[in-house]
């Protein structure tokens, strides 16, 4: 199959857009907020102002094209509020699992807390505390040596009555 | 190490004698038969063939017979005495001591989420039940290596840890290799989490534990110091092909007896069968860490089968390693058509033959060695029978082909020749004796308990079913015989078999799948047939239950697929087993679990194409993921070109020009995957349903 041909004609992901205008970048926004479950379209714009904001803090990540820039400005921006709420390190597994829990539905009305004043979203940290994935323990190291297996050979028992004198 | 508290040595010592006799006087009875009818006109190198190969194989049979026997006895006057349930404790019980903490192990890879999941939820209802939860913690090892089953996993064990409250007690790794395979995979666990529990109990994909008989599992080892390890005994269940329901029946039936015989000479010197097993961590980190072989495959390289050498280890360290055959409550599925159990015997066959070298190594106690030639004799047993009889056919052409003279020397009066049919007779009554005998034992044994005589039809069911599964046996032998041969010898010409993936669940084998695979036994059993017919007609008389299992092996093997035949059989009272007729609850958590299964999270009642693109366009399913990806070393840059190249392959031609591997590779990088999740939203694939 000749790829080039076939990726040329149909590309699987819509072409980039080099230049992408307001309307596309706030259309494009809107739904990745809705699909984090923001619904108030009062804070979609306010959170599509402030992941643009984000945007241009971000370091230059190749391949990734400006409307791309701007959507993974809106995760950060989500990480940001995560890692501050709840003291965690970033980037990390932790905060991960922190964001995996507020959109797993256990707290629907996350997006007005995020708004609110520090002292309301306590409730939704708590919840969020209960509800990170902890996938394993902590580790207690230990060690399993490879154990000797001496095979049959022929030359076996001469090969251990010169070993014994010598070990002895 | 903990001092051992089994039963006198005189006593074990006087069981294995019995044992090892009655095997060896039994041989060499059939074989002084043999012996008197060949020795005649003195021994041809036929001859001597066929006496040699009908000593292996026999003293093989023997050594089943004597078990079983054995076995029949321990169930007929109640429990062993030296069982290790009946044993007392070897040291009082430390009140101060910390209660143990156990870790329940389920090692999978690319297995069927829906069921693992379900299976293990019902084992931990079971355990609740049992108000001892908390000396319990849950780990699926995962070695997955297909991106949709690994993000369906993920997934599952989430919604596991929300439906059950499990935070803390319920765990998931995903390995980045699966170096060892499955070994590797405990070892991992052993190496990482070990030190945190004394104990592990370690499951199979299909595995079904009570909760009850999890508890009493840890009873035992904590009454028993210097016990490593306790198998139970898995009883198979919950399939219903007519195939499985067989060859269910067949192993609760005659199972229980025989893991009775088997433990009733084996003791505290017993076998690690991989699974539904309990294992002390301490020693089996300190003295099961295996090596690879040296030389070559097939008997060089990863220790394969790595049940058979830890136990091996740990008896050579002095640990005592039980098989508790009467603990109940230990389930399994078993493949559900013959072409399944062929494939899976593929797998196991290269592990087992493998044990041929470590059988013959230094150091290793002699029941460890007896155990590694079982291993073996489980497979090679197949390619000496087909030699057997081809020897036997071949022999029975060459007695047609001598002339009778009944006048020789100095003989006025006629020599008639002498007649061996009485010994001939005998040894063959003495062989199928060998081979049914235990059956019919079994059948037996129902009669001293009403209602588990009921649980198995009754006795007219049972009998019936017992009979039937004979004849099914028989039929199906000679294929396996020569599925195994085939393995066999493909193995130690290194040559890859080629068959797809075993199927765990119920499905029909289709009349292509059936002809492809028993297309050749069908062509030998025809022309072995014709030839012994036209050359050696008294032989093929004979011959007829080999030939019409081979004949036959295209229907017998679509039919026994089926799975309304198996309900059919059910409805007939055949082939019933107590866990069909009254099944315990943890299989009727499990039947719930599969039939219900409503997950608490919302994105596992979609069903989307792929998980894989689901990880990349979902905003929970994609930040699940990333919480669980291991923390490396950022990509180097080859890595990283590589990477590149897979993001634009799958810009420009879509999920589906990527292989699993390939998949694999993009999800398990935590940069690639945010980056993927951002240009999919920037630029959503036609039809995706990301955009309103």
């Amino acid at each position: 199959m000749d790829r080039g041909k076939v990726g040329a004609a149909h590309p699987y992901l819509a072409p980039p857009v080099a230049a992408p205008d307001g309307e596309l970048l706030f259309s494009r926004l809107g739904a990745y907020w809705r699909a984090l479950g923001v619904t108030n379209p009062a804070q979609i714009a306010a959170l599509s102002e402030q992941a643009l904001r984000r945007a241009v803090e971000l370091p230059e990540t190749p391949g990734l094209d400006p409307l791309a820039r701007v959507l993974a400005a809106a995760g950060e921006l989500l990480d940001d509020w995560l890692a501050r709420a709840l003291e965690l390190p970033r980037p990390s597994r932790e905060l991960a699992a922190a964001r995996a829990a507020l959109l797993s539905g256990v707290a629907p009305d996350w997006p007005t807390l995020l708004f609110a004043p520090p002292g309301e979203a306590e409730p939704l940290l708590d919840t969020l505390r209960e509800f990170v994935a902890e996938p394993t323990p902590e580790p207690v190291p230990g060690v399993m040596p490879a154990q000797r297996i001496e095979l049959f050979s022929l030359l076996g028992p001469l090969t251990r009555l010169w070993r014994q004198p010598t070990g002895a | 190490m903990a001092k051992s508290v089994q039963a006198p040595i005189m006593g074990h010592t006087l069981r294995r004698m019995m044992f090892f006799l009655l095997v060896i006087l039994t041989t060499l009875i059939a074989l002084g038969l043999l012996v008197s009818v060949f020795h005649t006109d003195g021994l041809s190198p036929m001859e001597l063939l066929l006496l040699l190969l009908y000593t292996i194989l026999f003293s093989w049979i023997c050594m089943s017979f004597w078990t079983a026997f054995m076995g029949f006895f321990v169930i007929l006057f109640g429990r062993d005495r030296w069982a290790i349930s009946r044993q007392p404790p070897a040291t009082p019980p430390d009140p101060a001591a910390p209660p143990p903490r156990t870790a329940i192990l389920m090692p999978i890879y690319n297995e069927d989420s829906t069921r693992v999941f379900a299976g293990l939820r019902a084992i931990h209802r079971s355990l609740a039940e049992t108000g001892q939860l908390d000396g319990f913690d849950f780990f699926i090892l995962s070695d997955t290596r297909d991106p949709d089953v690994w993000v369906e996993e993920e997934l599952r064990w989430q919604d596991m840890v929300r439906a059950l409250d499990g935070k803390g007690r319920i765990f998931y790794r995903n390995r980045p290799e699966n170096t060892s395979r499955k070994s590797g995979n405990l070892e991992d666990f052993c190496t990482r989490w070990g030190g945190r529990y004394r104990y592990m109990i370690v499951l199979d994909a299909d595995s079904i534990m009570k909760g009850e008989t999890l508890v009493e599992m840890v009873r035992l080892m904590e009454r028993h110091p210097g016990v490593a390890l306790i198998q139970t005994p898995p009883v198979p269940v919950n399939r219903e092909s007519l195939f499985a329901r067989i060859l269910q029946f067949a192993g609760s039936l005659y199972g229980r007896m025989f893991t009775a015989g088997l433990n009733y000479w084996q003791l505290g010197e017993s076998n690690y069968w991989g699974h539904n097993a309990i294992i002390r961590i301490q020693p089996f980190l300190e003295h099961c860490g295996l090596p690879k072989l040296p030389g070559r495959e097939p008997f060089g390289g990863e220790i394969l089968s790595h049940d058979f050498v830890e136990a091996a280890l740990l008896r050579r360290a002095g640990w005592e390693v039980w098989l508790a055959y009467d603990l109940e409550g230990s389930y399994e599925e078993i493949p559900p058509t013959l072409i399944d159990y062929a494939k899976r015997d593929r797998r196991w066959c290269q592990g087992n033959l493998q044990h041929l070298r470590l059988a013959l190594s230094h150091g290793f106690n002699a029941l460890s060695r007896l155990h590694f030639a079982m291993g073996v004799m489980s497979y090679a047993a197949s390619p000496l029978w087909l030699l057997f009889l081809i020897a036997t056919g071949v022999e029975a052409y060459l007695q047609t082909q001598q002339e009778l003279v009944y006048f020789f020397g100095e003989n006025w009066m006629p020599v008639w020749p002498v007649s061996f049919a009485v010994e001939m007779t005998t040894v063959l009554l003495v062989t199928l004796t060998m081979l049914f005998l235990p059956k019919l034992l079994a059948l037996l044994l129902l009669l001293k308990d009403g209602k588990l005589l009921r649980a198995y039809g009754g006795l007219v069911g049972a009998t019936l079913s017992v009979v039937l599964e004979t004849v099914f046996s028989v039929l199906t032998a000679p294929v396996l015989m020569l599925f195994q041969t085939k393995f066999v010898l493909a193995i130690l010409m290194r040559r890859a078999v080629g068959w797809p993936p075993q199927q765990r669940g119920d499905h029909m084998t289709s009349f292509k799948e059936a002809a492809l695979a028993h297309g050749g036994h069908t062509l030998i059993g025809v022309v072995a047939g014709v030839l012994s017919y036209r050359y050696v007609p008294a032989f093929f008389w004979w011959f007829i239950p080999v030939l019409a299992g081979l004949v036959l092996s295209i229907p017998v093997s679509m039919l026994s697929s089926s799975i309304a035949l198996g309900h059919k059989a059910r409805e007939l009272g055949l082939f019933l087993t107590p866990e069909e007729t009254e099944p315990p609850p943890v299989l009727r958590y499990l039947e719930e679990n599969l039939e219900e299964d409503e997950p608490e999270l919302p994105v596992l009642r979609e069903k989307p194409a792929s998980r894989f693109v689901q990880a990349l366009t979902d905003p929970y399913v994609n930040a699940l993921h990333l919480s669980l990806l291991p923390q490396r070393e950022p990509p180097g840059k080859r890595r990283r070109h590589y990477l590149e190249g897979l993001i634009h392959q799958l810009e420009e031609e879509g999920p589906d020009s990527l292989s699993g591997a390939q998949k694999r590779d993009l999800i398990a990088d935590p940069e690639t995957l945010l980056r993927l999740h951002a240009l999919f939203w920037s630029r959503p694939p036609a039809n995706a349903g990301m955009l309103p």
